[in-house]
């Protein structure tokens, strides 16, 4: 069991936003402990955030080998159960191979690349979580794990900075 | 110094006028809060007329007689109910394929290249384009099954380990047409799909009833967060790379369809570029279509789909009915020079014969519309005239597709084979595929958010107006 508390400090622009964070910071609070959330893709450097990790592209790449191999499979094995002469052609011929290998190695790596959004952002999640509707209308939330004993600081910190609500996160249903 | 006072006043009111006019031209200068324009996306979506419903249902009749009663009864009966017979084996049905997957590459152009290229004016309607990408490949998808005649075999075409050791001939262009049209359906409604989620999460949240679900299922759970964000825009961007390539293939796979049999009229090294162009010809015309009906028939449109918009298709119309006139030329002069007998008398048959009027509507409905009509400014900003000559060029699409397929296979080398197509039951299921089309798109607005609101808001944080020296000038910051 965890004895820190979830606050939730919603601000209505991205440059108080970006400013508590700053703020959030200099009261002791790692940057693990804050998450931004937001209706629209805000980068990291705006909000003066650390790089934010992702498997996406080595899943990429990873399903982009795997179709190259069951494109190399189609092409370069399977004729060889039944080989069909074609007007003189080798029974594994060169460039229609080409074919058969580029769009299996372009669906493998964007297959992956969808199953990788997923996989890195453990969708679908239906659980309860902290979350409020007001960040789909454009507002910045910052979701701030703290102790308890921070929080009045915490609260009169984001407040001073022009949070518009600064509340005890409650996970709910979306 | 009341003279100077007064010159003073006077331009700044000018200025002024000048940037309420930028600022009414562009939507991306025109911003609104989000939740208002989410209320509009919304609105727009939950807003239906009794007019919108009889559409529906006259779509829905059509469906039922024309796709699926005449498919029945030619499944029932056999492809000899189609006009398909020696030597014009390749009837209406490839046209309709051809056609539909030239229709669902606009969606991926307008989209991918545009969010590559980073062109702005693409924000609002990316998602109404994609989505035709979707339902054009559906309808291809439809007619090939239709040119199969036995459906209950196409499993057949799969590749799949089996009894018999058999697998697809992977030299022949039909199974490369299978794995490329499966890669780029699969992909265009992936890449459809992953832009969607926010919007999702954003109908999630001001939904009620069945609506409410529908969207919280389809929303995944996203709430917004710094890693859902960066996994989403990697993936959206690496989409935007990557499906350009496959949308190129798909077209060029399906003119090798042609192109690789040594037939005259077909056998030619222009026909994979000459495809893609014809593709986007007939796809980008479709997508002006779309948006001016939707921007007259929905509520709100006329806010995030304005004159502007219309301007920037016009002028990719333009642009590529030109390169279009470009590659149909190299084709037809090549042929032309060659001498061969056959080839000259196919070039004459197109030209001279029953169906030379197409010929020649479809080199005026593609070419001389529109270079006479689309170079005006104004006349590009005209809903009505836009697509007026949206609608020729499909036509005129349409046409050239037909002479490609069933009227170059009227005459071959064989001259007592020489056949005239009289389609059949190919003529309600061509009905049918465009119902089918038109009332996916329509349940589709009324269900999907139609324009991607945080691509529109992003796109307004990053536009400024900027002054340079005493000129108010647009300015795009970039904010990736």
């Amino acid at each position: 069991m965890t004895d820190k508390n979830m606050l939730l400090a919603v601000f209505s622009d991205l440059d108080p936003a970006a400013h508590a964070v700053e703020k959030l910071r200099e009261l002791g609070l790692g940057d693990e402990h804050l998450n931004v959330i937001s209706g629209i893709p805000i980068t990291e450097a705006m909000m003066g955030r650390p790089h934010q990790w992702t498997n996406v592209p080595r899943l990429a790449l990873g399903g982009a080998l795997g179709g190259f191999l069951l494109g190399a499979y189609l092409a370069f094995v399977t004729p060889t159960t039944y080989p069909l002469n074609v007007g003189g052609q080798p029974v594994i011929p060169g460039p229609p191979s080409v074919v058969v290998l580029f769009e299996l190695t372009m669906l493998g790596m964007l297959i992956s690349t969808f199953v990788g959004v997923f996989l890195d952002s453990r969708f679908p999640s239906y659980t309860p979580k902290e979350y409020v509707p007001e960040i789909s209308d454009g507002r910045i939330a910052i979701l701030i794990e703290c102790d308890p004993a921070q929080e009045v600081a915490i609260e009169s910190a984001m407040t001073a900075l022009g949070a518009e609500s600064v509340k005890h996160a409650e996970a709910q249903t979306l | 110094m009341a003279v100077l006072a007064n010159s003073a006043t006077h331009a700044h009111t000018s200025e002024q006028d000048h940037e309420a006019h930028l600022r009414e031209e562009h939507l991306m200068l025109d911003p609104r809060p989000r939740g208002e324009m989410n209320a509009m996306v919304m609105e727009s979506m939950q807003t239906t007329s009794w007019k919108f419903w009889v559409a529906a249902g006259i779509m829905a009749i059509l469906v039922a007689v024309c796709l699926f009663y005449y498919w029945g009864y030619m499944i029932a009966n056999g492809l000899g109910v189609a006009g398909v017979n020696r030597p014009i084996y390749w009837g209406i049905f490839l046209v309709n394929t051809v056609f539909w997957i030239g229709i669902s590459h606009a969606g991926t152009f307008v989209s991918a290249l545009l969010r590559v290229f980073k062109a702005e004016f693409r924000r609002p309607f990316t998602r109404a384009a994609e989505l035709m990408t979707t339902f054009g490949l559906v309808q291809a998808g439809l007619s090939i099954f239709m040119h199969m005649g036995r459906v209950w075999l196409s499993y057949w075409l799969a590749p799949y380990p089996n009894q018999r050791g058999l697998w697809p001939n992977f030299h022949s262009p039909l199974a490369w047409d299978f794995l490329a049209i499966n890669t780029y359906l699969l992909s265009s409604t992936m890449y459809l799909f992953l832009p969607l989620i926010p919007d999702l999460a954003m109908a999630r949240d001001r939904s009620t009833g069945w609506r409410k679900t529908l969207y919280r299922i389809l929303a995944l759970g996203f709430r917004g967060t710094e890693g859902e964000w960066t996994h989403l825009r990697f993936a959206m961007n690496l989409f935007a790379f990557a499906i350009l390539p496959v949308m190129f293939s798909v077209h060029t796979i399906v003119s090798w369809d042609f192109a690789a049999a040594m037939r005259p009229g077909w056998s030619s090294t222009i026909f994979g570029p000459y495809f893609v162009i014809g593709a986007l010809q007939s796809g980008l015309s479709a997508v002006a279509m779309v948006l001016i009906v939707v921007r007259a028939t929905m509520k709100n449109m006329k806010y995030f789909i304005r004159p502007e918009h219309l301007d920037g298709l016009g002028k990719l119309m333009l642009i590529i009915s030109m390169s279009w006139a470009y590659f149909f030329f190299n084709d037809y002069m090549v042929q032309w020079y060659n001498g061969d007998k056959w080839t000259d008398a196919l070039l004459h048959f197109h030209e001279e014969g029953p169906l030379g009027w197409m010929w020649y509507a479809m080199l005026i409905f593609n070419v001389a519309v529109p270079w006479l009509t689309l170079w005006n400014k104004n006349w590009r900003r005209n809903p009505t005239l836009l697509f007026t000559v949206g609608l020729l060029v499909n036509i005129a699409m349409w046409f050239e597709r037909y002479i490609i397929v069933p009227t170059s296979l009227s005459i071959n080398r064989f001259p007592f084979t020489y056949q005239f197509y009289k389609p059949g039951v190919e003529i309600p299921l061509t009905i049918g595929t465009i119902s089918f089309f038109i009332l996916l798109y329509m349940l589709a607005s009324r269900l999907i958010p139609l324009v991607p609101v945080w691509e529109v808001q992003e796109g307004q944080m990053a536009h400024s107006l900027r002054k340079f020296g005493k000129e108010t000038v647009v300015t795009v910051s970039d904010l990736e």
